[in-house]
């Protein structure tokens, strides 16, 4: 495995069972990530975009085939060890943003940092940064339900960006926003990956999103049918 | 207005229809309004048994004498002379064998309780033809009267009810002296039914009373009236007696159990209120639950009132459920429930709880203000809160 | 911040929900600790009673008096060490609701039996010297405010005085303190020989014997032989140790006491069974926070730790609060009930026994969705819409 290569998926799996059937999402997949992309899945309702990210976060676990990771496996890892390297490798960013509704903006991005052992001031300090890289500086204090879609979206960048992740993954990000938001959003991500080299792997139906990324994937039916780069 | 009303009938069958999706929260409710319902009826049965007992006993038309201060008739005693001095006083009604009068004494005598094994004092009464004809409701209800003279004694219902070995035809120890029981009498579920009756004769000689009473009835000329006794004791020294109406006796006498009434009911007071928070904690999580949903009628465009009224119907059927519940549970287990407590004479009383239809009514009307008020602040809570914020929190 | 402070946080989302939900805890331990602490003061008099005494009564009933020469013949039976006797006086202070517990006993041989009871020897000696004396309880005498020297007016509602009247004077020539604090000092004894010289009754009669035996394993032989000495005499005798006989003599307040204790209980633990309920419900109703901060890396274990913890504080804010609130209830009625019950005392063990069905409160609330949350797959947990 070459030194840029992130992820490697090597004939990947995943079917579960739905009553009597059996269901096939994906069979046999290859897929490798390189280290510094910025790649979007794309594909119609059902096509497994999501079930791909769960695999990639580590929340979802695959039938068969293995999964590498920046050299080591990950599919065998146990729950625990699993949740572990979740929290050293990834930063997650949702369609709903999954802010906690009772904490502010600066507690919410500093959640992951409870998994560190970083002490409080570094702590501190590391939200402060997250919040500016997300212009939020101004906003620390506020609670979620004091703050529009895009402004909830952008602590939840924070906080996937705080604990300094090798893998950011997204998951419909700008699925609830308006367009302009959602340019706004994707500009943030953009610059992530081009300054500050985060491997970013994002789920979304929307054309006009998988523009801002390097690559595109395609996904019908379990299968890539289409991989091009952007340009 | 007829829309209005269609509008709050479409809301409450929709709630109550989705009662059973919320089946824990609902099963709580109904819980919390039940348990309300059940301590105070339980101690509503409980002072109503106890009052009809002691009420049942005392009435009007018969005086209760005893020696002044004496409060009970365990602690006094009234000479044979002092019989013979009353016997003649006015305002006793008389019949053609002379004047109502019964000299009566008890002593107290063990019993073994079924309840705990245990020892607990019965009274066993010494009286007359007479005494008995003036507890009106007075009947043997199974063997035979004790023949005078003779160490047989007859059992009170209650006693029969409490206690071990006091059926018919047993025979009793008490001290040397061995008692048979030939009967059991029943006097309407009133506390004479807690004691033991036999010759007052018989008693006096085997106990050491030589020829003293403790107290002395009489059949009162007109009921209620003790002035012309009253002047018989006032003007005659040797009568140091205290006379008052059999009725305010053993309203005296009940005294010790009102107070655990009313310890009952401030019990059941406080009780209620935590029971309270809870239902009202369950209705704020019930309505919470489901804002998105009266949001989404509210946008249709039924009105806030609707779905106020809506909520507080759903709380109300939720804490009648749980009023029927609570008393059906009171009833079960507390209706003629035999109980039993030390009373004021330092003896046994045997009473049963009694629910009684109207207290029947008083729970089913605690029941519906528990519904009101848990149901009416949450509901008032959902019809302000604005459809959009409940929209975007879709809490 | 740290796991304290998000526990914190999801506690005190919903302010009102955390009120409500703390008040009805707060009133069940409330009501649990003042009912139970009642109870036990009710139950009090068995447990203090002392090991090696032995109480004679009439076989008939214990308020059938007894034979003064009993008082001879039971101090020459074998294992009896020693020997009183007391006669109920029924006493009454100014007015007959205001009871005292009076007895006249013979003064000596009362102080050996009783030895919880103290008295300074100057006053002890006073008191044995003085037929008119009383010795009295330092509770009473402090409800009535009597001192040394003080004559006092005691009213019997049972004995006429030989004078006329209720009435009896005494002296009060010492006050007596229990040798532990639970001794019930709202008493006072006076001499048997003034007694019955100046009641109307005449005779020599005593209410009951108190003995007490060489050693507590000689007990039951010791009743026996007694109780067999007047078998078959006009006066045949029941003797019980003194627990027994108190024990019996409690729960001749009957089956009510057990069925209103029965019914608090069953209230208390609706109430919480009710607001376990909402508990549980309110932590089931964030599956989708759970989900989101196991998909952040919080592990399993943490996460239920935090669950548990939450309705664990939850349980003891509310418990504690109402427990210290029972305690300064029964504080504050401690000193207008203490003339009817002596022994209000919130124990140790009434407190360990809140506190641990606080912590079951918690367990049992918090377990069930903790569970739920240590299982949660975060997969399924997305998929149904957070």
């Amino acid at each position: 495995m070459s030194q840029d290569v992130l992820f490697q998926l090597n004939g990947v799996s995943k079917k579960f069972v739905k009553g009597k059937e059996e269901i096939s999402i994906f069979d046999h997949l290859d897929l490798t990530i390189d280290r510094g992309d910025f790649i979007a899945v794309m594909g119609p309702s059902g096509s497994g975009k999501t079930t791909l990210l769960n695999m990639l976060g580590g929340v979802d676990q695959p039938s068969g085939g293995e999964i590498w990771f920046d050299g080591s496996r990950i599919d065998s890892l146990g729950e625990g060890a699993l949740t572990k390297w979740r929290a050293h490798n990834i930063g997650f960013i949702f369609q709903f943003y999954n802010l906690m509704p009772m904490l502010n903006a600066a507690r919410n991005v500093e959640l992951p940092l409870l998994l560190t052992r970083l002490s409080k001031a570094q702590r501190r300090k590391n939200v402060e940064t997250a919040l500016a890289l997300v212009g939020l500086s101004d906003r620390a204090k506020h609670m979620p339900s004091e703050m529009s879609g895009g402004q909830q979206q952008r602590v939840a960048i924070a906080r996937a960006i705080v604990s300094d992740p090798k893998l950011i993954l997204c998951d419909e990000p700008t699925g609830d926003l308006d367009r302009r938001t959602a340019d706004e959003i994707l500009e943030m991500l953009q610059l992530l990956n081009r300054d500050h080299g985060k491997t970013i792997v994002m789920v979304t139906h929307d054309p006009a999103a998988a523009k801002y990324a390097n690559h595109t994937l395609h996904l019908d039916k379990g299968k890539f049918v289409q991989r091009e780069l952007v340009a | 207005m007829r829309s209005l009303l269609s509008q709050i009938a479409t809301v409450t069958a929709m709630n109550i229809r989705s009662l059973p999706r919320r089946l824990w929260m609902s099963l709580a409710m109904v819980l919390a309004s039940a348990v309300v319902v059940a301590i105070l009826l339980a101690f509503l049965a409980m002072a109503r048994g106890f009052e009809v007992t002691m009420n049942g006993a005392g009435s009007d038309g018969v005086a209760i004498l005893m020696r002044e201060g004496a409060a009970a008739e365990l602690n006094s005693v009234v000479l044979r002379e002092q019989l013979n001095l009353i016997e003649e006083s006015a305002g006793i009604a008389r019949d053609a064998e002379g004047p109502l009068v019964s000299p009566e004494l008890y002593v107290i005598v063990d019993g073994i309780k079924k309840s705990t094994g245990t020892e607990a004092n019965i009274p066993l009464r010494g009286l007359n033809a007479r005494g008995m004809a003036m507890r009106e409701n007075m009947q043997l209800i199974e063997g035979r009267m004790f023949t005078p003279g003779t160490n047989e004694m007859i059992v009170g219902a209650g006693v029969l009810r409490e206690f071990d070995g006091f059926d018919i035809g047993r025979e009793v120890r008490f001290g040397k002296n061995v008692w048979t029981v030939v009967g059991v009498f029943s006097t309407g579920g009133n506390v004479f039914e807690s004691e033991l009756w036999a010759d007052i004769r018989m008693i006096q000689s085997h106990y050491d009373r030589g020829s003293s009473y403790q107290s002395i009835r009489v059949q009162l000329e007109k009921a209620g009236d003790l002035a012309p006794l009253e002047e018989t004791i006032a003007r005659e020294p040797r009568l140091n007696l205290d006379v008052q109406t059999e009725r305010e006796f053993f309203a005296g006498q009940g005294k010790q159990l009102q107070y655990i009434a009313i310890f009952g009911r401030v019990i059941s007071f406080i009780m209620a209120l935590g029971a309270l928070a809870g239902a009202l904690n369950t209705m704020y999580t019930s309505v919470a639950d489901r804002a998105r949903e009266i949001a989404t009628l509210r946008a249709l465009g039924f009105g806030n009132f609707s779905a106020f009224c809506g909520t507080i119907a759903e709380a109300l059927v939720l804490a009648a459920a749980g009023g029927v519940l609570g008393s059906l549970a009171a009833f079960v287990f507390f209706d003629g429930l035999n109980a039993s407590t030390l009373g004021g004479s330092f003896t046994q009383v045997v009473f049963k709880f009694e629910m009684s239809p109207d207290l029947f009514v008083q729970g089913a009307l605690l029941a519906l203000l528990i519904g009101f008020v848990s149901g009416f602040f949450p509901a008032w809570r959902a019809a302000r809160i604005p459809v959009i914020v409940a929209f975007r929190n879709g809490v | 911040m740290s796991d304290l402070y998000l526990i914190y946080k999801n506690m005190t989302r919903k302010p009102l929900r955390l009120f409500l939900t703390c008040f009805a805890i707060f009133i069940a331990f409330l009501i649990f600790g003042a009912v139970t602490t009642l109870k036990g003061a009710l139950d009090s008099g068995i447990e203090l009673s002392a090991d090696n005494r032995l109480v004679v009564v009439n076989r008939i009933n214990f308020t059938k008096s007894l034979p003064i020469a009993y008082y001879q013949k039971v101090s020459a039976i074998d294992g009896v060490r020693d020997v009183t006797h007391m006669n109920w006086f029924g006493g009454y202070y100014q007015e007959p609701s205001s009871q005292i517990v009076a007895m006249a006993v013979e003064p000596e041989s009362y102080l050996r039996v009783y030895d919880e009871v103290v008295v300074e020897p100057a006053q002890r000696e006073a008191w044995l010297q003085n037929r008119q004396g009383a010795l009295v309880g330092e509770k009473l005498a402090q409800i009535y405010g009597w001192k040394v020297g003080d004559r006092i007016p005691v009213s019997s509602n049972i004995f006429s005085h030989k004078d006329g009247g209720h009435t009896w004077d005494f002296v009060v020539e010492g006050i007596f303190t229990g040798s532990n604090e639970q001794y019930d000092t709202r008493q006072m004894v006076f001499h048997y020989k003034y007694f019955m010289e100046t009641q109307t009754f005449g005779g020599d009669w005593i209410g009951w014997l108190a003995l007490t035996t060489d050693d507590p394993s000689l007990n039951e032989q010791v009743a026996k032989s007694i109780d067999e000495t007047f078998a078959n005499s006009q006066n045949e005798t029941d003797t019980s140790t003194e627990k027994a006989f108190n024990k019996a003599f409690i729960e001749q307040i009957g089956n009510i006491g057990l069925i209103i204790f029965g019914v608090v209980f069953m209230a208390f633990f609706t109430i919480l069974v009710v607001v376990g309920n909402t508990m549980a419900l309110a932590i089931r109703e964030r599956t989708g926070e759970i989900a989101v901060l196991k998909t952040l890396g919080f592990s399993s274990p943490r996460i239920f730790r935090m669950v548990l913890s939450e309705s664990m504080l939850v349980a003891l804010l509310g418990g504690l609060s109402g427990l210290a609130a029972a305690w300064f209830l029964i504080e504050g009625a401690k000193a207008t009930m203490a003339r009817f019950l002596p022994n209000l005392i919130m124990g140790q063990d009434i407190i360990l026994q809140a506190i641990g069905f606080m912590l079951l409160l918690g367990l049992v609330t918090g377990l069930l969705p903790a569970i739920q949350a240590l299982r949660l797959n975060i997969v399924t947990a997305f998929n149904r819409g957070v």
